[in-house]
């Protein structure tokens, strides 16, 4: 595949998308801090007894997995679960990230008509390295941190087979309806 | 005297019938040409009238060839109106025809869409098969741990003999070798393990990345046809 496959446009118009739902999903309360930051390539920041929670969006001419890392550690778990005791962790969490997933595939589907969302799944953090496999034409790990309390990492990994290029709006309205989203 | 009155008398009416009688010749005479004179002029007029006559029939004969001529005009539309309107008929039987035709490629279409949509459960299955697969492969992973925590013991245990048999001075010489080659077993065993390990985690995410890739590219398939068949609907209605 040539360098240009998924074109710098496509890349940032990406990151952006992934940024706003990233924002607005995995923040549990409207006035959480939410900073991301580029990490260093495969997510080598992520902890290795860590987790994934990957989900894929696929197209016609690409996949896109996007990948969210987390240590159920004691912080994280209380800031997801917040006041709700009844449901284990996991569960939540899942939720969580199929609605941040949710948010990039409505926003994706104003370029590609043909979308379809993969249910998420949990895997070792061990299997990042992995992704090389895939022979993405983008990939990308940030470290995600809210409040300065939680932290998290996240990845992109972009594989396509035909040349990608859109342009995503730089500042589309903050979207609010996600509750009502079917997955 | 008698005589004479009487001829005188006789005399006075021969005059008075010879005046009458010229007067009423002049009478007559009067009379003819008065009435002849009239005759005249009603002949003058009746030839007027009949002059008037016969130049209206001309007119009259004019206007029905004329109006023939119209009539025969209007029958020759008539007939090409009529012919017109034949092939406009079956223009239209064949544009309804072709109308129907296409309804029931559009239901076709729709049904045909509907029918796919059963791939749902195709895509259902091979999800089924995937949570087997990497259910499978978490058995791997934990027997894997298993390997590795054997091997560990093994290492210790082979540590212990070697420190055993230096224990043993000369004696145990050759039960040093034994350790040694055993500790030499494990570390290959946990290189292996390791090894085995890192191929596991591959198989995870690949196995993982190309059924979620399947899953998803499912749904998309799903939802397009669900619009394929919401259209040919559409063009169904329309059409009826």
């Amino acid at each position: 595949m040539g360098i240009d496959v998924i074109s710098t446009h496509a890349k940032e118009s990406l990151e952006r998308i992934f940024f706003r739902a990233t924002r607005s999903r995995l923040t549990m309360e409207a006035g959480d801090i939410c900073e991301i930051a580029p990490a260093g390539a495969h997510g080598a920041h992520s902890p290795p007894d860590g987790n994934l929670v990957i989900l894929t969006i696929s197209g016609i001419a690409f996949r896109l997995l996007l990948i969210l890392h987390y240590d159920e550690d004691e912080r994280t778990q209380n800031y997801f679960l917040g006041e709700e005791s009844e449901r284990p962790f996991l569960e939540v969490f899942l939720e969580i990230c199929n609605l941040c997933c949710g948010a990039v595939n409505q926003e994706l589907l104003q370029y590609f008509p043909d979308l379809g969302m993969s249910t998420p799944y949990v895997l070792s953090a061990r299997c990042i390295p992995y992704l090389e496999a895939l022979k993405p034409e983008f990939l990308a790990s940030y470290a995600v941190s809210i409040n300065d309390a939680v932290s998290l990492g996240a990845t992109i990994c972009m594989c396509a087979h035909a040349p990608i290029d859109f342009v995503a709006e730089a500042s589309a309205v903050e979207d609010t309806s996600g509750e009502l989203e079917l997955f | 005297m008698i005589q004479q009155v009487l001829v005188a008398a006789l005399a006075g009416s021969a005059v008075t019938a010879l005046v009458a009688l010229a007067a009423h010749r002049l009478a007559s005479a009067k009379a003819m040409r008065r009435l002849r004179s009239e005759a005249d002029r009603q002949t003058e007029t009746l030839s007027q009238a009949s002059a008037a006559q016969s130049e209206l029939i001309s007119i009259r004969e004019q206007h029905m060839q004329e109006l023939e001529a119209t009539l025969a005009g209007l029958r020759d539309e008539l007939k090409t109106q009529s012919d017109s309107a034949d092939s406009v008929r079956a223009e239209l039987k064949a544009v309804l025809d072709s109308k129907d035709q296409l309804a029931h490629k559009a239901a076709q279409l729709a049904a045909e869409a509907a029918r796919l949509k059963g791939l749902a459960g195709t895509f259902e299955r091979w999800h089924e098969q995937m949570i087997s697969l990497m259910t499978q492969n978490q058995d791997m992973h934990t027997k894997n741990r298993e390997l590795s925590s054997i091997v560990r013991h093994v290492v210790i245990v082979s540590l212990n003999a070697s420190i055993e048999a230096a224990r043993a001075g000369t004696a145990g010489r050759g039960f040093a070798v034994v350790a040694s080659e055993v500790r030499a077993l494990a570390a290959r065993s946990e290189e292996l393990s390791k090894s085995y390990r890192d191929s596991l985690h591959r198989n995870d995410l690949t196995t993982t990345a190309t059924f979620q890739d399947i899953q998803a590219g499912g749904k998309m398939i799903t939802a397009s046809l669900s619009s394929v068949e919401s259209l040919a609907n559409q063009f169904q209605a329309t059409l009826h």
